[in-house]
């Protein structure tokens, strides 16, 4: 800020313009990017031989298994009968127009798993995908 | 951008360098804050079992090929074997025929990432018609 001979304050309004648009910015691309929430603690196995995919499907339910065993669905925890009911809906209304995604941790027992695919398979999916790491 | 006139009356041009910064500086910020490293993911896709009133399939029976993953051991019709031989076995069967029926059953104690294993090595050699059931 400069102090002119009549003391009075000059603003530098076109760099707070500047700071104010990209702040605009930042905020519409990150909100954008929340909207695929990835449970990060989960470390996924290697498939070495496997590509990756790139392009993810556009119907899809990314259902997230922990070490411990605990499920979560966009960091949010589900217990099975939620699961459950949330798939019956789903497959009422979209079919089998849906993705279904497993991140399960590479370390995590069987026994969890296999739980779960108990419950897809009794709301009518019969085909899932395990994810995991590409190694090409 | 202010023209300022020289003693000598030549105009130069004033570049706002503070304001100039101010956008470097939130841009650098702004890609330190959304930078995420991309890992590249792949999806095994896998059938789960169907219940049993289903129609059965034609009168020529499907090929199976069974596999069993226990905790630490893989079985190839019964044969203990590692990963490796799995992997050289599968290879030559898939060239001999593609459209292989692989069941894949799971020991409950065993771990995802030993699945993960064999399923990629099915999605290397081109084997899709993948059944995982869990051994009880």
């Amino acid at each position: 800020m400069k102090r002119r001979h009549n003391d009075s304050v000059e603003t530098p309004v076109a760099s707070l313009i500047d700071v104010v648009f990209l702040l605009i910015i930042f905020f519409v691309v990150t909100a954008s990017i929340e909207t695929d929430v990835v449970d990060d603690t989960i470390k996924l196995a290697q498939a070495k031989n496997s590509e990756g995919v790139k392009d993810v499907p556009p119907n899809r339910l990314t259902i997230n298994i922990r070490e411990d065993g605990s499920m979560n669905i966009a960091k949010q925890k589900i217990t099975k009968r939620k699961l459950e009911s949330l798939l019956r809906s789903l497959h009422k209304n979209v079919g089998d127009n849906l993705t279904i995604l497993m991140r399960c941790d590479g370390e995590v027992r069987y026994e969890h798993v296999s739980s779960v695919q108990e419950v897809i398979t009794e709301a009518g999916y019969y085909k899932v995908n395990l994810v995991a790491v590409a190694g090409k | 951008m202010a023209l300022r006139k020289n003693r000598g009356g030549k105009s130069s041009v004033d570049v706002p360098m503070s304001a100039m910064i101010d956008v470097v500086f939130l841009l650098l910020i702004y890609f330190i804050v959304t930078y995420k490293e991309e890992i590249p993911e792949a999806h095994l896709a896998i059938n789960l079992p169907q219940p049993q009133d289903r129609p059965s399939d034609p009168e020529t029976p499907p090929q199976l090929l069974e596999i069993e993953i226990r905790p630490t051991q893989y079985l190839l019709r019964n044969m203990p074997m590692s990963l490796d031989r799995v992997e050289s076995v599968l290879t030559s069967m898939a060239a001999r025929d593609p459209e292989l029926t692989v069941i894949i059953k799971v020991d409950q104690r065993s771990k995802t990432k030993n699945l993960v294993g064999v399923l990629d090595i099915c999605k290397n050699v081109n084997l899709t018609n993948l059944n995982v059931v869990t051994l009880q």
